[in-house]
Order: structure tokens, then sequence, then C-alpha cells
């Protein structure tokens, strides 16, 4: 099981996707079972690196590491694929997904892969460090399903684009890229915006409840942190973006499905951005290296 | 006989000009015909126009009194007021054999946009049926359309052709509607018009699941009769407005000869409506909604006939082998038909030929058992016989020359010839 790389899964996956992009060349009969058994392996050999890692850093897949984290989240996403593409064999969701696991799986390899020093460092210690734990496993838990929900708003905004346009250009349907309804599409886009904003807001809460804490118990972490402020400008923005979606009668599918890709670009770049800055899991680390 | 088509379909021209091009009301229909019968007294015509042809059959005894194509290019310039230059150059012919092949395709909807389609055979029948109103049919074109209407049933029975997607409205639907809505018992779906097509729309829609449909007609009794039909809500024309405004969907069938919706009045009810999504399919030849209507905004879906061509291009590629077997039917029965033509053209010839050489063998045998009284029964007997094959020996060469002609058409020359070297009266 250790002998589980990165490179199996991100190779499986290439392998599916390049078989989802022969769906628009041409029909053939064992495309999707091939297709499928190369995400499945890949799927397993991803879970399989996600516990191997999880069980060296003895800690959650998603405390591990921000590399560790965007792995998740790229699993999270392959779940959602492998799903759809079993229950409706003709969607064309993949040729969305997969690009998308692939660039988290790519970008892991560019963020930091040395396990979260506030939370490896309280293994089991006294009482204060039980709670850091815990609250950051659910502050963590809940800032990955916020973004994987804007993930999947994005995807959805990208199909609903792509689907608009034959539309609206009166095209008929490209041979292998069946897409869902616009209703569908919008639909999906809104849900994943209104439950992505509380799912944020609330890791927001739990991330600013924790620099409390953590400043109260160990004195290291500050509110101005470039992580807390960035994640502030995210949450305000999706914030926004939440209230303008839930106070407009009926939205324009088109215009939902701009401000969300927007706001994943705009997610992204926080979430990159802020690698590059001195933060507070660095100064965290810094203080556990100290101690 | 000379059957003749000159004709311009969805293959060849644009609804732009087809449109132009079209015979949408019965008044329409009427002058035109008046108009056909006073340029060409002595050929039968029918005028076929759907949202998909307008094709011109002519039928002469004379090949001399058929209309040239350029005599029907410029009635169809003159009556729509619409220059040649804008569509002579999509005018197709077929003569003969071709022609009724054409029928015969197009009646079995292998010409249609559509595989399968089941409106064309009624929109045959009801341009023949105006044909004989306007007293522009003769008995060659009734062998004709009947002749037409009787394969596109074997077609239908013979073959699958009819199976699967086989209406316009389910195409559109199917390829658009579908891919805006997720479901339609949620949605208002308005059907403006009531003929044919109209119906044909609500059948499907209503299979589709949709259950709040409005019918909006220029007759309100139609829409109202429509309506009933399908558990619809018939609204005056005057409505029309109210019922765009509070639409999910729009299928539009008139037989208007201008479009109903331009797209200042559509901006208008946009302007109530909000920016909903909206598809609009456009069935009408003319449109029925100006092509302005579908630039208003982001959420305006317009389709007209046209825009379905890709896709039923393809469905007529998955059900080549249909096709092949539907045209093999047509060749038959195109054979079938012409054969029966021209014997029709020829049969009185031969007859008169046989029965003028056989009074004249009775005449002959007679006068000589007068002069010959000693033969008995039996010597009679023979020499009748011999005198039979002679005369039946001498008429068999002309007589499958004749025949031989007239597989490829009525041997008008041939026919004269006999009848001169034979002495054979009108």
């Amino acid at each position: 099981m250790e002998n589980v790389t990165v490179v199996c899964f991100l190779a499986s996956y290439a392998v599916a996707l390049a078989l989802e992009l022969v769906r628009l060349v041409k029909r053939v009969p064992v495309r999707r079972a091939v297709m499928l058994l190369f995400a499945a392996a890949g799927f397993v050999a991803h879970t399989t690196y996600l516990v191997v890692r999880s069980r060296q850093t003895e800690l959650p897949p998603l405390l591990s590491s921000t590399q560790d984290w965007m792995l998740v989240l790229a699993w999270l996403a392959l779940v959602f694929y492998l799903v759809l593409t079993l229950v409706d064999r003709d969607l064309a969701v993949g040729l969305f997904l997969l690009p998308l696991v692939l660039v988290l799986i790519g970008a892991s390899y560019f963020v930091s892969g040395e396990p979260n020093a506030l939370v490896a460092g309280s293994n089991g210690a006294g009482a204060a460090e039980g709670v850091v734990r815990r609250w950051a496993l659910l502050h963590a838990a809940l800032l990955v399903f916020g973004i994987g929900g804007v993930m999947l708003g994005f995807v959805s905004s990208l199909m609903y684009l792509v689907q608009h346009r034959r539309l609206k250009q009166q095209q008929t349907l490209l041979a292998g890229l069946q897409l869902p309804s616009l209703e569908r599409l919008a639909r999906l886009n809104w849900w994943a915006v209104i439950v992505s904003v509380p799912l944020l807001t609330l890791g927001m809460g739990t991330g600013i409840g924790l620099a409390l804490y953590s400043r109260r118990a160990f004195a290291t972490v500050s509110l101005a942190d470039p992580v807390i402020v960035a994640n502030g400008v995210l949450w305000l923005v999706m914030v926004a973006f939440f209230v303008w979606l839930l106070r407009t009668e009926r939205p324009a599918g088109k215009q939902v499905a701009w401000l969300t890709i927007w706001a994943f670009g705009f997610l992204v770049l926080t979430l990159f951005g802020t690698e590059l800055l001195p933060t507070w899991h660095a100064a965290a680390k810094e203080i556990s290296v100290r101690e | 006989m000379i059957v003749q088509v000159v004709y311009c379909t969805h293959q060849t021209t644009g609804l732009d000009v087809r449109e132009k091009l079209a015979f949408s009301s019965t008044d329409q229909l009427a002058r035109a015909y008046r108009r056909l019968r006073a340029d060409f007294p002595r050929s039968d015509v029918v005028l076929l126009s759907t949202c998909n042809r307008v094709e011109l059959y002519t039928v002469q005894e004379d090949p001399q009194d058929a209309p040239t194509p350029e005599q029907l290019a410029r009635f169809l310039s003159e009556f729509h007021h619409v220059p040649q230059d804008q569509f002579l150059s999509d005018l197709l012919r077929q003569t003969g054999r071709d022609a009724v092949r054409h029928l015969f395709q197009v009646v079995s909807s292998l010409d249609s946009m559509v595989l399968g389609e089941p409106q064309i055979v009624n929109q045959v029948k009801e341009a023949y049926r105006v044909a004989i109103d306007n007293e522009a049919c003769g008995v060659l074109t009734n062998a004709l359309f009947q002749g037409a209407i009787r394969v596109s049933k074997r077609v239908r029975s013979e073959t699958r052709l009819a199976e699967g997607r086989v209406s316009i409205a389910s195409v559109a639907v199917g390829e658009f509607a579908k891919s805006i809505f997720d479901r339609f018992d949620d949605k208002r779906v308005l059907v403006l018009g009531a003929g044919e097509m109209a119906e044909e729309t609500l059948r499907y829609l209503q299979a589709e699941g949709a259950r709040h449909i409005t019918v909006v007609n220029r007759s309100f009794d139609r829409a109202a009769r429509l309506a009933a039909e399908f558990g619809a809500v018939p609204r005056p024309l005057d409505d029309l407005d109210d019922c765009l405004a509070e639409a999910d969907l729009i299928v539009s069938a008139t037989g208007a000869g201008l479009p109903v919706v331009d797209a200042e009045r559509f901006g208008r009810i946009r302007a109530r409506s909000g920016e909903k999504p909206v598809f609009v399919l456009d069935l009408g030849a003319p449109r029925d909604f100006a092509p302005a209507v579908g630039h208003l905004d982001e959420n305006v879906f317009l389709y007209d006939i046209d825009h379905l061509r890709t896709t039923c291009e393809r469905n007529r590629v998955a059900r080549a082998q249909e096709i092949e077997k539907a045209r093999a039917i047509i060749d038959e029965e195109a054979d079938r038909f012409m054969h029966d033509v021209y014997h029709q053209a020829t049969g009185p010839i031969i007859k008169r030929l046989r029965d003028e050489w056989h009074d004249v063998r009775a005449e002959e045998v007679d006068r000589l058992f007068a002069k010959l009284a000693h033969l008995d029964e039996r010597d009679r007997r023979e020499i009748e016989r011999a005198i039979e094959r002679i005369i039946n020996k001498l008429l068999h060469p002309p007589l499958e020359a004749l025949r031989d002609e007239a597989r490829s058409g009525t041997p008008h020359g041939l026919m004269d010839a006999l009848k001169r070297l034979f002495g054979i009266g009108d």
C-alpha cells in the first residue's frame, strides 16, 4: 500500500479523461467500460494514498497538510464524477470534472506537504491540544466542503455556459456531449452556492474561534494573519453573492453562472495566493518547532 | 403524357427564400390556380406548398403543351413579386418517371426534413383536393396523386420509417426544448395556430407531460375545437400578448403570410414577463416570429424549421436501411405507374390495329369459304388457324416495338407512324 503514489491515480485519471474526449470524436463500444475501469482504479489508488498518508501522519487527511486536503477535494470531485457517470451513461460530466480533478492533483505538488504543525504537535497531549485538534478538524472539513460546493457550482456553471451557447446558436447536440438541461444546471448551481456559503461561513467562524483560542493557549495566532484576511474577503464576496441570489426573484442563469465562475476564480486566487504569504499555519509550525 | 415537377425544397433552398415563394392561404392558392389555368390552359396543375417545399406539378397529354421551367419560374416571380434571381438557381425540375418518383418520395416522407413524418400525406392530399376544387386536375393527375397516396401507405406498412421521432415538434422539443427545461408539467405552453401541425405538436407535448396548454388562433372556433380535444385552454387572438408573456414554450404554426410577432412587440412582452427562459419553435413558412426576436435577450431561444436540419440529417443516417427499403418500393411503384400510363396511351392503338386486321381476316376467310364450298369443317378450321397465325406473326413486330418504346415514355412518334402505315383513324 505504501507504494501507491500520486502519479498512480493522476495517470489513471488522465487516461479516463482521454477516453472521455474520445466520445467527442467517435463511438467506441468498450470506451465507457474501460474509462470507468481507469477512473475506479485511480479512485482506489487515491483512497489508498490518503489512508496511508493519514496513518503516517496520525492525522485525518484534512488536517495533514494543504497538499492532502487538495487531494481530498479531488477525491470528492471524483466521487461526484463516478456517481453521475454511473447514473447517466450519456452525461458528459467527466469532460468538465476530470480536468478539475487533474488540476487539483497537479496543484497539490506545489503546496506544502508538511503536516499542519498546529495540530501535528497536539497529538493526544493536553486538553488544550485536544480542543485545537477537534476544532481544526471541524474548521478544515467545513472549508473543504464549502470549497467543494463552490467547485461544483463552477463545473455546473461551465456546463451551463456551454449548453447555453449551443442553444442560443441553434446548434445541434454534439455527439458525445450530452449535458443536463439549463434548468437543472441553474438549479444545481443555485444549490451549490446556497449550501457552500453557510459552510464557508461556519468554516470561517470556527477558524476565527480556533485562532482566538490558539492565541489564548499558545499566543501565536493573529487575526491580521494574511490567510484570515484573504479568507475573510473571500467570505464577504461569497456572502454578497449569496444574498444577491436569495434576494433576486428569478436570477438569470447565465449571470449566475458567470458570477459563480468569478467566485471560483477568486477562491482559487485566495487559496493559492495565501500559500505564498507568511501564514498563521507557518507561524504555528515555527512555534511548534521551537517548543 | 408528360409529368413535370418544378420545385424548391429545404434541401436546396433556405427558409428565407421558401417563405417568399410559399402559398400560405386558400385565397392565395385560388388566385394562383386562376392564373395558372389562364397561362397554361392545356395543363393539369397541382401546387404543393408546405414548410419544407414549394412544388408545381404539371401533367399534359401532349408534351408540346408542357409549360417550360422558365415559364413556371416567371409565374412564381410575378405572383409573389420576388425577382427571379433570388430563387432561379435553387429551382429544380424533374420530368417523366423521375417526376413521378419524386412525388412518391415526397408523399412517403423520404424527402421530408423529418423522416417518416405523417403530416406530408395529408398535406399532399390537401394540395390535391384544392387543385380539384380549382378545376386544375384531370384524369392523369388523379391517377398520379391517388397512386402517390397508395404508395405512401405501402411504404408505411412495409418499412419502419414511421417509428420513433417522426414530427418536427418531436425533433425540436427533443433536441432543444429538453436541453432548456427539465420537465414540461410545470411549464406554460402556448400553441399558436390550429392546423394539422399545431395538432401534431399538441399531441407530442401532451405525451411529454405538458399540462398547462393554451391554444390561440385567428379563428377562435377552431382554437376551441382543438383545445377541447387536448384539454387545453382556447384564447382569442386579442389575448396573444398576455399569452406570450405567460408562456415558457411557444410553438407557432400559423398560415400567416407575414410575421405575427416582430421584435418590437416581443420586446414589450419580455419587458412585462421578465427574462425567464422561453423556447420559441416557429414552424410557420413564412415564419411567424421575426428572426430578430431570438436576439432580444439571453433567454429567448428561437428555432425555425431550418435549425432542425442537422438533427434530421443525423436521424436519416441512422435509418439508412429503412430508406433503402422505401426507395426500392418507390422505384417499383414508379415503374408500375409509368407502365400503366403508357399502356393506357398505347392500348387503344393496339386494340384498333388488332380489331382492324381481324376484321380483314374474317372478311377474307368468309369470301374464301364461299368460293370453296366443298371444304369440310376440319379444313376450314385449319385454314382459319393458319391465317390467324399469319396475322399474329405480322402484327407481332410493330406491337412489340410499341411496347418497347412505351417503357420509356408515351411513344407518340411510333403511334403516329402506325396510324399512318396501317390507316388507323382517330
